[in-house]
């Protein structure tokens, strides 16, 4: 992994002044996250709304500065970056696809306004021409007619639109495609065009995604591993088939738990959360989700957990789980 | 079904959006009987006409829409036609509605108890006691501190505040509550609490649900029966679990086929190809045979009814004669 790591992201932290001059407070959006994406691979970041999730993307994008911490994108650090041509090769090498597939076309240009006009400026050693084959040439990749640059936006469908938002990603030959919920704005039927065109892009074009989701049944569909957001912290990570099958934090549990599943059997008397997440506005130390774990222990409430590898690769923050495999392990030693 | 006291009777309802270009059918010639206690959820895509026949049976309806054709009889009285002195005897008394987004239901500059006290007064002569000790009652019904009802909404989480809509909702202990997607703001763990604690106040006090999602999933395990509409009519109509193990319509199929799972081998799906129909203009035949892998040259002339097969209803001529056969039940085993 670590030798094909395209980004990595080093103890970023991102906090928010709130309140006037005399109750000035501090919201901690994202607290000491690390992660790397590796190069043709979609990593799904999930969480509740409010867990941090679209800070890091903005943050990734250059939309907000971190408070603290670094992102290396292919080994450089992103700081470094002064001059507006790097900046512009970087966020054209990491573009981003919004949520909102009808506020992020300009509703009186024609679909190719948009596409050439990014391309003119992330890429302007192409003359007119090579721009138009260019933009048909993406809208080929991501299932539109070339036919489909010359509409209006209020002429496509919402899965048609955030085609043209990946077209447009794509069109800037990107290394990372930053998905904001992509797809959780379009209808059931169409979802899974746009989960497969993901799939897709890594597969045959070698883009990696970064997928922000809530929806842990999409990610587990095209992702190669999940990050789980908790409180602006990471509560989970690993690959995605290893962290389902042996979710390791009480959150990940309880996300699991609440996933709508028709083909599962009935069990309305599943247990039911009645917590909320908390709103992180200067916090004191110990772990974030004590008060709705059904496991918290004393040191819970004194320590923060940070991050540690429980099986291959498979990394959570929670003391009992820590304690646990520590016990399970020393127990295996004993046995050999 | 027949046994248990019908309190709502909708038959033959078709809605039009009347507009300078032609009318446009929403709702076309729609009908059930909801049985005292009974949990029917309908689902369809954006634009099916799911929200339009809620509004229309709650005689919520405003202009440019009308009630074109057909009757909805709520507890013998046929609630068309109806003046709006004469509806506000049955509305929020016998029949309630919780909407969407609460966020935009709840008045922001007015505690939740001032807004109790509004919905009271408004249908009752209530003493300042009674409203006092009614609001207490129905907030602790839906599981929140009744010193909220001090709180304004902004106070409150988006979990608190569709609670506080459903308790808003059973204030008078109606007959029937109609929710219109009144979990799709919330993440995934509110949103299971949530449709278990509808389940238990509708257990325990017997009112009727119509339950308008575009997630199928979510409903799987709550509703008694299922309804799943398209392009403005009902397509398929049976009971929940029969729809689930047996979906009869390609659409409903197609639906079904949509969901990634959580569990069970990773399978590729293929979606819907395509996008609902234009109700302005719809295709010929069968509305949905343009997407319909199993389409013969006859869908696209003759107009499908609702053929009854088994114990379930569904629109589909090649189920109706036999070329497509029905497919053997997969009891609770979808899981492949």
């Amino acid at each position: 992994m670590s030798a094909t790591e395209l980004l990595r992201v080093e103890h970023l932290t991102r906090h928010f002044k709130i309140g006037g001059v005399l109750s000035r407070r501090t919201l901690h959006a994202v607290d000491d996250v690390s992660f790397g994406i590796g190069e043709r691979e979609i990593v799904a970041l999930a969480g509740e709304s409010g867990s941090g999730k679209s800070t890091i993307a903005r943050v990734l994008a250059r939309i907000y500065a971190p408070t603290s911490g670094e992102i290396y994108f292919e080994g450089k650090p992103v700081s470094a970056i002064r001059s507006r041509r790097d900046r512009l090769r970087y966020s054209g090498l990491m573009p981003m696809v919004f949520q909102d597939p009808f506020g992020s076309i300009n509703p009186v240009y024609r679909v190719e306004h948009g596409m050439l006009r990014s391309l003119k400026l992330h890429r302007p050693a192409l003359s007119a021409g090579q721009r138009r084959e260019e933009a048909e040439r993406v809208f080929e990749v991501v299932g539109l007619g070339a036919d489909m640059l010359q509409r209006f936006p209020y002429e496509l469908s919402g899965g048609q639109r955030q085609r043209v938002g990946f077209a447009q990603a794509l069109a800037m030959r990107p290394r990372l495609i930053l998905a904001d919920e992509p797809v959780s704005m379009l209808d059931v039927s169409i979802r899974i065009g746009l989960l497969n065109l993901m799939a897709e892009l890594r597969d045959a074009q070698g883009v990696s995604v970064l997928y922000i989701t809530h929806d842990i049944a999409s990610a587990r569909y095209v992702a190669d591993r999940l990050i789980v957001m908790y409180a602006g912290q990471i509560a989970e990570a690993g690959p995605i088939e290893e962290v389902l099958a042996h979710p390791k934090h009480p959150y990940t549990q309880l996300l699991l738990s609440a996933v709508p599943d028709p083909r599962a059997p009935l069990s309305v008397a599943a247990e039911t959360d009645r917590g909320e997440p908390p709103k992180v506005i200067d916090p004191t130390p110990g772990c974030r989700f004590r008060w709705r774990c059904p496991l918290a222990i004393d040191v819970c409430a004194q320590v923060t957990p940070v991050l540690a590898e429980l099986a291959p690769d498979h990394q959570a923050a929670c003391h009992v789980a820590q304690a646990d495999a520590a016990a399970s392990a020393s127990a295996q030693k004993v046995e050999q | 079904m027949s046994e248990v006291p019908e309190v709502l009777n909708v038959s033959g309802l078709s809605v039009d959006y009347v507009l300078d270009r032609g009318d446009v059918r929403a709702v076309d010639d729609v009908s059930f009987t909801l049985g005292r206690g009974e949990f029917l959820g309908i689902v369809g895509e954006s634009g099916c006409g799911k929200s339009t026949l809620l509004f229309a049976v709650a005689q919520l309806l405003a202009a440019p829409a009308r009630v074109a054709a057909g009757s909805v009889t709520f507890q013998g009285t046929n609630l068309v036609g109806l003046t709006d002195r004469q509806l506000s005897a049955v509305r929020w008394r016998d029949m309630s509605v919780v909407m969407q987004s609460a966020m935009n239901a709840l008045n922001p500059v007015k505690s939740i108890g001032a807004q109790f006290a509004d919905a009271m007064r408004a249908h009752d002569k209530p003493s300042r006691a009674e409203i006092a000790a009614r609001s207490a009652e129905v907030l602790r019904m839906v599981g929140i501190d009744p010193v909220h009802l001090g709180s304004y909404p902004h106070q409150l989480s988006g979990g608190m505040r569709q609670r506080s809509m459903i308790a808003m909702a059973m204030l008078f202990t109606p007959d029937l509550v109609i929710m219109d997607e009144p979990t799709s703001a919330l993440d995934v763990v509110a949103q299971r609490s949530l449709m278990v604690q509808i389940k238990e106040l509708q257990l325990s006090y017997g009112f009727a649900v119509i339950f308008v999602t575009h997630d199928m999933s979510l409903i799987s395990h709550f509703s008694d029966r299922l309804m799943v509409m398209y392009a403005g009519q009902v397509d398929e109509f049976g009971p929940t679990r029969t729809v689930f193990d047996r979906p009869l319509h390609p659409y409903t199929q197609g639906l079904l086929e949509a969901f990634p799972s959580i569990r069970g081998p990773r399978v590729p799906l293929k979606g819907i190809p395509g996008s609902p129909p234009d109700l302005a203009a719809l295709p010929a035949g069968c509305r949905f045979h343009p997407r319909c892998p199993y389409a013969v040259d006859r869908c696209a002339q003759v107009e499908p009814e609702l053929y009854e097969l088994d114990d379930a209803l569904v629109r589909c001529l090649r189920r109706q004669d036999g070329s497509l056969p029905v497919p053997a039940s997969q009891e609770g085993s979808l899981s492949r």
